[in-house]
């Protein structure tokens, strides 16, 4: 039959946004696919979504053309950009198209004829052509040549790229300033006075801001924090510079990437996802335990992180909540209840998702699966060897409070990890609630993972989960 | 050879100095595989890499500290912990109503309930300045208490000398009643709820008398509850007392279920 492949260059410059091919890469997979195919016209298959019923997915390669059964506005959707990667990582098998593939490549056709007719007649026939098209057929033509017989390269919308192109290069040269501020540390040496001015670390983060790099202009902000704050700020410091320096490099190569590496740097750089868009990724469903929950203020925001596990897959996911000074926080998430619920996850490997469907009404669940100190700093490893640069992870384990000198612990048969306390002067949070719900016995608990130590979140009995992460304060955000 | 931690000290030592003042130590041979690289040319640019890396690696390296005894446990305490609805009920009170605070406590302790451990440091905290409730709070925590604030020193008593006797500890405070409210304390439920619903009604009690009514809430009998709840939740809604009723059957509603939870 002679297809020509598209390039997966010609795939993204169909894409509405860098985001959409995001999104389907994790449908451009053949298990989740059926009755896919390919001719020299078209490119269909059944993809299974969120709904009951699969969605319907053709693309006409030849004349640009996208329809989808599923819900979303988006032209092309994810379901089409989805299979046309599958079709440029050759997993599309060629096969005589099906009849509705046929009468929608036939109708283009058609179509197709009458506005060239109609570029002679005046248009008045394509119009009515046009006209006749079927209400709720989303379909979009892109090219506009007819008649050709190669593949017509997908003409880009200038507007869209322009603005993307803009903001990738002002997040680029944000980064290379960045580079150029690290080199100029090291070189003068942390014990240089500028460090300890406020000022020094302002004015970057609020180029960084203007840069589109949002999320390191945060981390430069919390690392302003860490001079001086501790006997070993050198220490702290530095291992920030360094993993600035890795997100810069890596922020500055995303194209040579693996794409889920590259949506996790570009995710940790500050690069925007809209939640409309991650809402309208494949969910991942499960029952999910809310293991843990913790507040944090950061800056003038208060950051609410909500540890979800999945009882199935073992995975754990992050919900987060902000508010600003006298705004709420989200409450809808009590900690060590059962949620059987999509979750929709941000692009990359990221742990961030949001809370989509909700299936059933909230339990009281099984506590997660707890393990040994040692195999939950093996569970943090793999999942800092993945993302470098995360500073708070979540992991159960099953330990006893222990002293280490004046420094509390938890510890096992297998070792120890301090415990940082946010919330020994807490009302009813941290080291002192553990301490007297488990009075010195080895409980289950939920802690997040800090480069400084164990900040523990829960505590898994056998008839209730308490919560104890740190809570934030009431005068600053209500209803917490 | 250097180990991981030995090499990240040289690069903190450097990084204190400065590239400028001094040369970034040699990295380890895997770290040097990592960041070799003719594109970085400057000491600072090798040092950098080098910091990157090795924070990635100490990171991801993340292994357990070492083995740590076992604490010695609190003494053992025949009493049970207090139910889980009435550890809810102590937040609700202490956060709507601290009026029901003491007989929850006093009722906790009469009971043969012990403080349940989640409740313990909130109470510690709170109780920190007040001889008697604080005493009250030791006696219901027992051992475990005890044991608590014998780790957490922030949670000792800001007077641990003061002296309380046994009848104030086994007493609720008095609470200001008008004379004329204050014998329907002992009245039964139809009684002192007909009347001051009555008085709501017509409104000889109004928002003037609240703090009076929730003190004579907070004493009447407890038998006399449940009465008083139904006949509040009578009264007229058109009736100028008809919100305050309305607050005063709340009030009753959570100290009967509170007696009600702490009941043995």
């Amino acid at each position: 039959m002679g297809t020509s492949r598209w390039s997966i260059e010609q795939v993204e410059s169909v894409a509405p946004s860098a985001a959409a091919i995001t999104a389907a890469q994790p449908l451009a997979s053949s298990t989740r696919w059926t009755g896919l195919g390919v001719n020299d016209a078209a490119l269909w298959g059944s993809c299974q979504g969120s709904g009951s019923e699969p969605y319907d997915t053709m693309v006409d390669h030849q004349h640009v053309g996208f329809t989808c059964t599923c819900p979303s506005r988006k032209m092309p959707c994810k379901h089409a950009l989805a299979l046309l990667l599958l079709w440029v990582r050759d997993q599309v098998v060629e096969t005589p198209s099906p009849a509705h593939v046929s009468t929608w490549i036939d109708r283009r056709s058609a179509k197709r004829t009458a506005s060239s007719r109609a570029a002679v007649t005046g248009g008045q026939a394509a119009s009515e052509q046009a006209a006749s098209e079927p209400a709720g057929s989303e379909t979009v033509d892109a090219g506009d040549v007819i008649g050709e017989s190669e593949p017509t390269p997908p003409v880009p919308k200038p507007d869209r790229n322009t603005a993307r192109n803009d903001r990738v290069e002002r997040m680029h040269a944000g980064l290379t300033e960045l580079d150029r501020w690290l080199d100029d540390r090291i070189r003068t040496g942390l014990a240089d006075p500028s460090l300890a001015r406020y000022t020094t670390w302002d004015d970057l983060a609020a180029r960084l801001v203007d840069a589109q790099a949002g999320s390191l202009a945060n981390r430069i902000r919390r690392l302003a924090g860490l001079v001086g704050a501790s006997p070993d700020w050198h220490d702290d410091v530095l291992a920030e510079l360094g993993l600035l320096h890795l997100l810069s490099q890596a922020g500055r190569h995303l194209g040579s990437l693996p794409g889920p590496l590259a949506d996790a740097v570009a995710t940790s750089v500050g690069w925007q996802v809209r939640q409309a868009d991650v809402l309208a990724g494949v969910p991942d469903t499960d029952h999910w335990v809310v293991a843990g929950r913790s507040d944090v203020r950061e800056d003038r925001i208060e950051v609410r992180r909500h540890w979800l596990r999945g009882t199935s897959s073992g995975k754990w996911a992050l919900c987060l909540s902000f508010a600003a000074y006298q705004q709420s926080l989200d409450t809808s998430l009590r900690v060590g209840i059962g949620l059987h619920a999509d979750l929709h996850r941000y692009p990359g490997p990221a742990l961030r998702s949001l809370v989509g469907a909700r299936h059933a009404l909230p339990v009281d669940p099984v506590a997660p699966p707890s393990q040994t100190i040692a195999e939950g700093c093996n569970e943090v490893g793999s999942m800092l060897v993945a993302e470098p640069w995360l500073d708070r992870l979540p992991v159960t384990i099953r330990a006893r409070l222990a002293r280490s000198g004046g420094v509390w612990a938890l510890a096992d048969a297998t070792g120890s990890l301090p415990v940082v306390d946010a919330g020994t002067r807490q009302f009813g949070a941290g080291l002192a609630m553990l301490l007297a719900v488990s009075e010195g016995r080895e409980v289950d608990l939920t802690v997040e993972w800090t480069p400084h130590g164990v900040v523990p979140l829960s505590i898994h009995l056998p008839d209730r989960t308490v919560d104890i992460g740190p809570r934030a304060n009431t005068s600053f955000v209500s209803g917490s | 050879m250097k180990s991981v931690d030995e090499h990240w000290q040289a690069l903190v030592t450097t990084a204190l100095l400065g590239t400028d003042r001094r040369e970034p130590p040699d990295a380890p041979q895997m770290i040097a595989d990592l960041v070799a690289d003719t594109a970085r040319t400057s000491p600072s640019e090798r040092m950098l890499a080098q910091v990157a890396a090795i924070t990635a690696v100490r990171r991801a390296g993340v292994v357990p500290g070492p083995l740590l005894d076992e604490l010695a446990m609190p003494d053992g305490d025949d009493r049970l912990p207090c139910v889980l609805a009435a550890v809810d009920r102590w937040h609700q009170i202490t956060a709507s109503w601290p009026v029901l605070e003491d007989e929850w406590m006093l009722t906790l302790v009469t009971g043969g309930w012990r403080i349940a451990p989640e409740l313990l440091p909130a109470m510690l905290v709170r109780h920190r300045s007040d001889p008697v409730r604080r005493t009250r709070v030791m006696v219901g925590a027992g051992s475990t208490g005890r044991w608590l604030v014998g780790h957490l020193p922030d949670l000792a008593a800001r007077h641990p000398d003061a002296t309380v006797t046994p009848e104030a500890l086994a007493e609720l405070p008095e609470l200001p009643i008008a004379p004329e409210l204050a014998q329907l304390v002992d009245s039964p439920g139809a009684e002192s709820g007909g009347m001051l619903a009555q008085s709501l009604e017509d409104g000889t009690l109004g928002h003037p008398h609240r703090a009076m009514l929730i003190n004579l809430l907070a004493r009447v009998r407890a038998d006399a509850l449940l009465d008083i709840i139904d006949i509040f939740g009578a009264v007229d809604s058109m009736s100028p007392g008809y919100g305050l009723a309305t607050v005063l059957a709340d009030l009753a509603t959570t100290r009967h279920r509170m007696l009600d939870e702490l009941s043995t």
